[in-house]
């Protein structure tokens, strides 16, 4: 039982605690997409395929222009609009909210291939350098508490503006009007349609704010954590994030508290150096906690009312 | 890859078809003093991957200089390629078709065994099956390495500097990122972890894996939680995932190592590549059809014939490991010393 011990010491590390923060805000971004765009009444799969786009727009960008801060604004807005078409077919359109979505995720792959290949070649992206990347930044003086300040004070920019929009997101959603019509529209669209907010507008809005977001985090993981662009590079995490929707009962802290045990696990696989145990055991450890968080701790999550139910005024 | 796999299985299986159907002449003898001529067929990755198409391009070239050959060159675009371009050069009766990479090994098994008469060799890999059962045809040349010889050379220069103080940290620990758990992977960290210790008995070697070859975060995650645990010289041993790692030892101002290719430009943090001489094994591959000397069967490169190497990059070594480095070459190459491909972590 050493690997338990190996554990133990790597659990008492500072770099464990910083990686599992970075990979949660990761995370935590498209998460807090799919929790507006679901309050909203608009089921979400789609955040995998907004991230894959994001992060390949925001590759070519920065490869173009040599500006990771104009890269990752083209990686959110190409994440906006893929959302702005999962939220045409089944808000305009009323399809089925699953069956957009998984096209929209199979339509990302398949398109951010197609484009690599017609821009670059079968060579790889290229490489963004060092000096172009999304920085990563000592907050000055708080960054020299100990333990705490190398986990929480020399993260990357994006990791801030996560958790900056973590609290926003969730005092707009329950601290203000906006929140309460969003909120309202996705419990009783016809209540809130007869009380004069316009259902459309709201479930537009959400819907692509969760793709500004979704794009946003894959910025972070092609010209932040990584430098480049490879296919399916987002590697399911939309997915994660989610579960992490779900799993958080549709609320920005649960679903964050949901991205930090998902990061966790992820981090302590990424130590797989330390720790004697095989590493394809470690590698499930994300998934194997997930499960046994949802079945034991969370209990039952419960979607807001009209989640993935287009809305219809005439059938009223 | 499994996906381009299964794709590539179907191809080949309509491929063999069509070749069934239009009968193959076969491939024709020689006729004396003729100018010889190579077909190189690429895998996916192009020309201008800075790895295994580019040094296989390059030994043809140097062959194009000292033999009276015909050297002809064509690029894979995808893994549907493969057997048409290997039939494009056999069916015009090439001396020998040379494939670069184990991805080809399916396409070369079949080819091969439509044009009996026409060599072939095969960088890292053999002609097999759809399941990877090497078929052993007689006209099918295996062009192998020894990567724990390479590893080795890296590892002595990660030892030395961990001995001498020289690496950033100074605290006797060095790391190797492997891609996926395979056995060239662990050959080259089983030479490197073997001659690092050899030099320096105190050190400790982390080996970890990011699972992928392809994406640069998740091995750059992976050398983070090493250079976490004290780690100044990274060993990167998984190809473009692996990039992450030089890139991460940039971050974290420590040094990287390089592999398969010269990675000296990749990131200033290489300060060695572990070397794969594909150039020399596309060479002797040619002098030997050249010579009549072509032998079916598993052709080793290894330190001993000058195919597994290393270059020394950003970093100016000092005399004595410089000299280290050439005792340690030659040990290996008068056998006697041989580092150990096994796993040993």
């Amino acid at each position: 039982m050493t690997f338990l011990g190996d554990i133990a010491h790597v659990l008492a590390t500072a770099d464990l605690w910083r990686l599992t923060l970075e990979a949660a805000a990761l995370l935590l971004l498209p998460a807090l997409g799919g929790v507006i765009s679901e309050r909203s009444g608009v089921v979400n799969i789609a955040m995998e395929g907004m991230m894959l786009t994001g992060a390949f727009f925001s590759v070519v960008a920065d490869l173009a222009w040599h500006n990771p801060w104009a890269a990752a604004l083209v990686g959110i807005v190409a994440g906006g609009l893929m959302a702005l078409i999962h939220a045409v077919v089944s808000i305009r359109f009323r399809a089925d909210q699953i069956v957009s979505g998984i096209a929209i995720n199979i339509f990302a792959a398949g398109l951010t291939v197609f484009l690599v290949n017609r821009l670059y070649g079968l060579a790889d992206v290229g490489h963004v350098g060092q000096a172009n990347l999304l920085p990563y930044i000592n907050i000055p003086l708080l960054d020299q508490i100990p333990f705490l300040g190398r986990v929480l004070f020399q993260q990357n920019v994006v990791v801030y503006a996560a958790l900056i929009l973590l609290v926003i997101v969730h005092l707009v959603l329950f601290r203000t009007r906006l929140g309460l019509r969003i909120r309202a529209v996705g419990e009783h669209p016809q209540a809130a349609d007869t009380a004069g907010i316009n259902v459309y507008v709201i479930r537009y809005g959400a819907v692509i704010t969760s793709g500004l977001l979704s794009g946003l985090a894959g910025a972070f993981l092609a010209i932040g954590i990584s430098n480049t662009f490879v296919p399916n590079m987002t590697d399911g995490r939309g997915y994660i994030a989610l579960a992490a929707v779900i799993f958080g009962k549709w609320t920005p802290f649960g679903a964050f508290v949901a991205c930090l045990i998902f990061g966790l696990g992820q981090a302590i696989y990424d130590n797989n150096s330390i720790i004697h145990v095989s590493q394809y055991l470690l590698s499930m450890l994300p998934y194997v906690l997930t499960l046994v968080v949802l079945a034991g701790v969370v209990g039952r999550s419960i979607p807001p009312a009209a989640d993935g139910i287009p809305y219809a005024p005439e059938n009223e | 890859m499994g996906q381009a796999r299964l794709k590539f299985l179907g191809f080949a299986g309509v491929a063999l078809m069509l070749l069934a159907a239009c009968g193959s002449t076969g491939g024709g003898g020689g006729t004396p003093a003729k100018t010889y001529k190579i077909g190189l067929v690429t895998d996916i990755g192009g020309l201008n991957d800075k790895s295994f198409n580019h040094l296989a391009d390059l030994g043809l070239e140097k062959a194009k200089t000292d033999f009276k050959i015909q050297g002809d060159v064509v690029e894979s675009k995808s893994g549907d390629d493969y057997v048409p371009n290997l039939t494009n050069f056999a069916s015009k009766n090439y001396d020998l078709v040379i494939g670069v990479g184990f991805l080809m090994q399916q396409a070369v098994g079949t080819v091969s065994g439509q044009f009996p008469n026409v060599h072939f060799s095969i960088i890292d890999g053999a002609g097999t099956d759809a399941n990877g059962k090497d078929l052993q045809h007689p006209n099918v040349q295996s062009l192998f390495f020894k990567e724990q010889d390479a590893g080795a050379m890296v590892g002595v220069i990660a030892g030395m500097l961990e001995k001498q103080g020289k690496a950033k940290k100074n605290q006797h620990v060095i790391s190797a990122v492997g891609g996926i758990s395979i056995p060239p992977v662990d050959h080259y960290i089983a030479g490197y972890k073997w001659a690092a210790t050899m030099e320096d008995p105190s050190i400790k070697v982390l080996v970890g894996y990011s699972n992928d070859f392809t994406d640069p975060a998740k091995c750059k995650n992976v050398a983070s939680s090493q250079i976490s645990a004290k780690s100044d010289i990274l060993f990167q041993v998984a190809g473009g995932c692996g990039l992450g790692v030089l890139q991460a030892a940039g971050q974290a101002s420590v040094y990287s190592i390089g592999v398969d290719a010269d990675q000296k430009d990749a990131d200033p943090s290489v300060i060695a590549s572990a070397l794969k001489k594909v150039d020399v094994a596309t060479y002797t591959a040619i002098k030997n059809v050249v010579n009549g000397q072509f032998q079916g069967g598993a052709l080793t490169f290894s330190v001993a014939n000058d195919g597994a190497g290393y270059a020394v990059d950003n970093l100016q070594l000092p005399d004595d490991i410089k000299a280290e480095l050439d005792k340690v070459q030659g040990q290996i190459k008068s056998g006697g010393l041989t580092p150990p491909s096994e796993k040993s972590w």
